[in-house]
């Protein structure tokens, strides 16, 4: 019931080796910086006080909450931006639920909108962005013309309702496959890499069920998202990924298809989890975790998951989610799902202006940017700066993995909502074993997205 | 009474009671057992003694340091105990005057009454949201504006439940009581709180208890009313324990089991009033 | 009616009695309710977003309920909940607090253990059950295992899906009817059974004859809350069966409007759905007094 498993959004294609850029010696100062920087927030501290700018309190709401590993980082870095500055933040942080995102609209329906947000910047934003509450990042730079100026533009997702960009992207996600190292040994297979190729995969998958363990860890009744991506993106290529079928016989809807019938072909040689039609996600990820099955596809959030819950984090890799057709091994789907508002409500206050163009670009700068995001996507110019030496074994791979992507693609799910692509997200099950027919499930999302 | 043997129908008796408080009692031993446990390990191991390498105190290590749960308490028992106070001085009001006045409007009140019961939260609350912002009692930053904004839907939320319940146990009552205060000079307002209020003791013990769990574990109201973190009350952390990476089921078992000791407290406290309302001498009358 | 005593004939008192209840449900649930009803009329996305003007035809929710296979599957379900509900829940909780009533040693101790399942959130007791029916490593198939069965069973398939579903949410409020029985037992006067003791009733007869006429509102009053309670119930079966898991079997009227408020972002059918169910609600409470008038004592 909580955690929706894709955020929704829109991105352009993303340089792959956006990450590659971290040199060894840009950390040394960056970690000096950081704590020059406490320091002098504790000192200003005191001499503010007597200052005779006025102090304004900001309303802010975000999805820092629940146990994510950022939640720390997020209250420390309000903190400091309180001492620094002397202003107030009223924190309404939520797990972005359906309770929160109803709360999100209900309050800007209702005028009672935070000052500054950081939000979903795909369908769930088009409430408030067609009822013009929030404020254009071009709008912020006529007044502030720095504003994001550490950005690439060309990597900030746009609105789906106006093409218009508001939100500034903070960091984002990518998908890719996490293997079970053991497994793969006990099975006696190779682990998948750059060059494993689908039919290759399948192979491997056979001989892993051969050995009697699971191959592939997913519930389709729960999370079908990352299996619905790769498949169709294996029946298309970066540059025609993101789209939706017009016609259920168009070349997108051929695409997807041909995709979900891989699934049907995977689920009936029996890869999947065995109850992957009624298990829950977090039960088919204990399985992947606990040395039954060998991969399990999912997104870099899924990172500080097996960090947390694994008995030896060495004993786990990333790999690509082989490919076949015209997409390469190597090609990614990832994307910046979220990003920092600032309201219509504050950017017309001319008490709050300036304070919420100042905490936004607290958070955005290069360095917060950095440490947020790990080895996860960004929209910096120059690349997040890593210190790889923090890293873990699975971090490392990544890394590694990040490295030699060719190209990238948004998810095509996120140009539905979450509604319009339920005829085929919550049927997964009936039309694996059969029960609906593939086309059926794409006309009806097709219909859905008419209405 | 008198004393008597252990025949074998108790044992029967006593055998069934044991039986379903096993079913009972193993939850809640589960939820405090895993409370302990090492969260890496709960799901392989979840129904093992948290002894030796899985013991594990980190999850109530977690839950004080990224909780708030003090004021978090705070905030839930005023809440909480308002809700239900309020409930069983009105719903008691309303019950009694729908049982005993020949009304004739009555059949349409009740029938609005069992409607109201059915009403879902979330097909009422964003209204309620707009009326009470247009108030200006919602998202300030004031704890206590925010606190009456929620005590009040709740308020409205358990009424139509507590007069349900509360009209089936004046229905029971004998109207004679009543008849003799009148007798003596009593007014309706005196004979409820003199005679009605005394003697159905344990059913209004019962329907508080129940409007203050309700109101207690009513996440969805809390989440739209009760925003800033020193507004929190307790049920509300509850759901901050699950994320993209996974449900930390450590971190659960240990916020529920904070999560229902004062409830149990509260439970244990008012139980008591259950158990007998009628006094020989009122029933004398 | 038989009972209106002199009292009573000067019906003023009782607007002063009535009006701060009603006050707060016209404000609070009736008010928001009349919009939700006309919600159902309009073309709504997601909760809380604006209508996009009238549906086309304005009735289309409602033609729409009764094609719908799924809203059939709901209703077949709630019935057998409903059933479930008033057996399971009221029955088993009929005969612990007529058991509890009649022992000596012990009751306050039952009397708080049995309380127990309905403190704990939907959300703690959902993952608990999940646990208990997993397929692999859980509770039950643990121990079938150990008493030699070789194969797992699937708990959530088809074929167990709606008993699976049923077991925890008749367990969970077994407690809450036992606590309305067991108060409505105890607003009975000790002297109507110490009468009867010297008269010579068996236990059985005390029980047979005092406890279960004296008990035939609260009985009723129990039933109303079993019946409206099924239709409503979302949370436990949601948290344990979502999006009608498996196949689309398990859906009950109320997940299945949670699911068009939340899930599918279809606002208006939702709150057609919820008008639904407070219909229903009516009419069923109804039957139920009717059933109960029948035997007045």
């Amino acid at each position: 019931m909580k955690k929706k498993v894709v955020a929704v959004l829109l991105v352009g294609a993303m340089a792959g080796t956006m990450l590659a850029g971290c040199g060894g010696d840009s950390k040394a100062a960056d970690a000096g910086d950081d704590t020059k920087k406490e320091d002098t927030a504790d000192t200003s501290d005191d001499s503010d006080e007597g200052s005779a700018e006025g102090k304004v309190t900001l309303n802010v709401t975000t999805t820092f909450a629940g146990t994510e590993s950022n939640v720390d980082k997020y209250q420390e870095t309000i903190e400091n931006w309180q001492k620094e500055t002397g202003n107030k933040i009223n924190d309404s942080s939520a797990s972005a639920d359906e309770a929160m995102k109803a709360r999100v609209i209900t309050d800007f329906e209702t005028g009672a909108e935070p000052d500054v947000m950081f939000y979903f910047n795909g369908n769930d934003s088009n409430p408030f962005v067609e009822a013009d509450k929030v404020v254009s990042i071009d709008e912020i730079r006529e007044k502030y013309p720095d504003y994001a100026s550490n950005m690439n533009d060309d990597l900030i997702p746009a609105s789906p309702v106006d093409g218009v960009k508001y939100a500034v992207p903070f960091y984002g996600y990518w998908e890719g496959m996490y293997v079970n190292k053991k497994v793969c040994e006990d099975a006696g297979v190779e682990i998948p890499g750059p060059d494993t190729t689908w039919e290759q995969f399948m192979e491997t998958c056979q001989k892993i069920k051969d050995a009697g363990y699971t191959p592939i860890a997913a519930s389709l009744i729960k999370e079908p998202h990352y299996w619905f991506e790769y498949s169709i993106f294996n029946h298309d290529t970066p540059a025609t990924h993101v789209a939706v079928p017009e016609k259920v016989d168009d070349k997108v809807g051929k695409a997807w298809a041909e995709g979900i019938a891989d699934i049907k072909d995977v689920y009936e040689k029996g890869f999947f989890t065995e109850n992957t039609n009624t298990c829950e996600a977090d039960e088919a990820f204990q399985g992947f975790l606990q040395d039954k099955a060998a991969f399990y596809v999912d997104g870099s959030w899924k990172m500080g998951g097996i960090r947390d819950n694994a008995e030896n984090i060495d004993n786990f890799t990333v790999t690509f989610v082989p490919g076949q057709n015209e997409r390469k091994t190597t090609d990614i789907i990832s994307g910046l799902s979220s990003g920092w508002y600032i309201s219509k409500k504050a950017w017309d206050d001319p008490e709050k202006q300036k304070a919420a163009v100042d905490l936004v670009e607290y958070f955005i700068n290069t360095e917060t940017v950095s440490d947020f995001a790990g080895t996860a996507t960004t929209s910096l110019k120059d690349g997040a700066q890593i210190d790889e030496s923090k890293l873990n074994s699975l971090e490392k791979d990544a890394l590694t993995m990040l490295k030699s992507v060719t190209a990238t693609s948004g998810a095509c799910q996120d140009l539905c909502t979450e509604d319009q692509r339920a005829p085929i997200f919550t049927n997964m099950p009936q039309i694996v074993e059969g029960q609906m027919e593939i086309n059926d499930a794409i006309q009806q999302v097709i219909d859905a997205m008419e209405e | 009474m008198k004393k008597r043997k252990f025949s074998p129908g108790m044992c029967v008796v006593y055998l069934i009671l044991i039986f379903w408080a096993l079913t009972t009692i193993y939850p809640i031993l589960w939820v405090i057992l895993n409370s302990f446990k090492d969260k890496k390990k709960i799901i392989a191991n979840s129904f093992a003694l948290p002894i030796g390498d899985l013991f594990s105190m980190d999850n109530y290590k977690t839950a004080f340091d990224r909780l708030n749960i003090f004021t978090a308490y705070k905030n839930s028992i005023i809440v909480s105990c308002c809700v239900a106070l309020v409930v069983i001085l009105l719903a008691g009001m309303a019950s009694y005057a729908l049982v005993r006045y020949n009304l004739k409007t009555k059949k349409l009140l009740n029938t609005l009454v069992v409607a109201a019961m059915m009403f879902p939260v979330f097909a009422t609350i964003i209204p309620v949201f707009r009326m009470e912002f247009s108030w200006g009692i919602v998202n300030t930053d004031k704890v206590s504006l925010s606190l009456i904004s929620l005590i009040l839907p709740q308020i409205a939320g358990n009424l139509a439940f507590a007069m349900v319940v509360l009209t089936g146990y004046i229905r029971s009552l004998p109207i004679e009581l009543e008849e003799s205060a009148y007798l003596e000079g009593c007014n309706p307002m005196q004979i409820f709180f003199k005679i009605v209020v005394p003697l159905t003791k344990p059913s209004f013990a019962t329907v508080g208890i129940f409007s203050f769990l309700w109101s207690y574990n009513d996440l969805f109201s809390q989440t739209f009313f009760l925003r800033f973190k020193d507004q929190w009350a307790i049920t509300r952390l509850l759901m901050e324990i699950s994320s993209r990476e996974g449900t930390d089921y450590g971190l659960m078992a240990a916020v529920v089991t904070l999560i229902i000791v004062p409830l149990l407290v509260v439970y244990v406290c008012l139980q008591k009033y259950i158990i007998k309302g009628m006094t020989a001498g009122a029933v004398k009358g | 009616m038989n009972n209106t005593s002199n009292i009573y004939k000067n019906k003023k008192p009782a607007i002063f009695f009535l009006l701060p209840a009603f006050l707060f449900l016209i404000l609070y649930l009736y008010y928001p309710f009349i919009q939700n009803i006309f919600n159902s009329f309009m073309k709504i996305k997601g909760l809380a977003t604006p209508a996009k003007g009238f549906n086309d035809p304005v009735y289309k929710n409602y033609t729409r309920l009764f094609t719908d296979p799924n809203m059939r599957i709901a209703l077949k379900n709630t019935l057998i909940m409903i059933i479930v509900t008033i057996v399971g829940q009221v029955g088993i909780a009929i005969i612990i607090a007529l058991l509890v009533d009649n022992i000596k040693r012990g009751a306050k101790f039952f009397r708080i253990v049995y309380f127990f399942p309905i403190v704990i959130s939907a959300t703690a007791l959902g993952l608990l059950f999940n646990l208990i029916f997993l397929y692999d490593k859980g509770m039950i198939n643990q121990l079938l295992e150990f008493l030699g069965m070789t194969n797992l069973t699937d708990w959530k398939d088809e074929a167990h899906a709606i008993m699976t579903m049923m077991i925890p949410v008749t367990w969970q409020y077994v407690g809450f009817y036992f606590i309305i029985l067991l108060t409505g037992l105890n607003n009975i006067s000790d002297e109507l059974y110490e009468s009867a003791s010297i008269d010579g009733a068996t236990r059985f007869q005390r029980v047979r004859f005092i406890s279960i006429p004296l008990l035939h509102n609260v009985i009723c009053t129990c039933c109303v809350l079993a019946v409206t309670g099924a239709l409503k119930v979302f949370d436990l079966p949601w948290m344990m069966f979502p999006n009608g898991m498996p196949y689309g079997k398990t859906w009950l009227t109320g997940t299945y409007m949670y699911y068009y408020a939340f899930v599918a972002s279809d606002a208006d059918y939702s709150s057609t759905i919820a008008i639904v169910i407070v219909v229903l609600g009516i009419i069923l409470s109804k039957v139920v007094n009717v059933i109960f008038k029948e035997k007045d004592y």
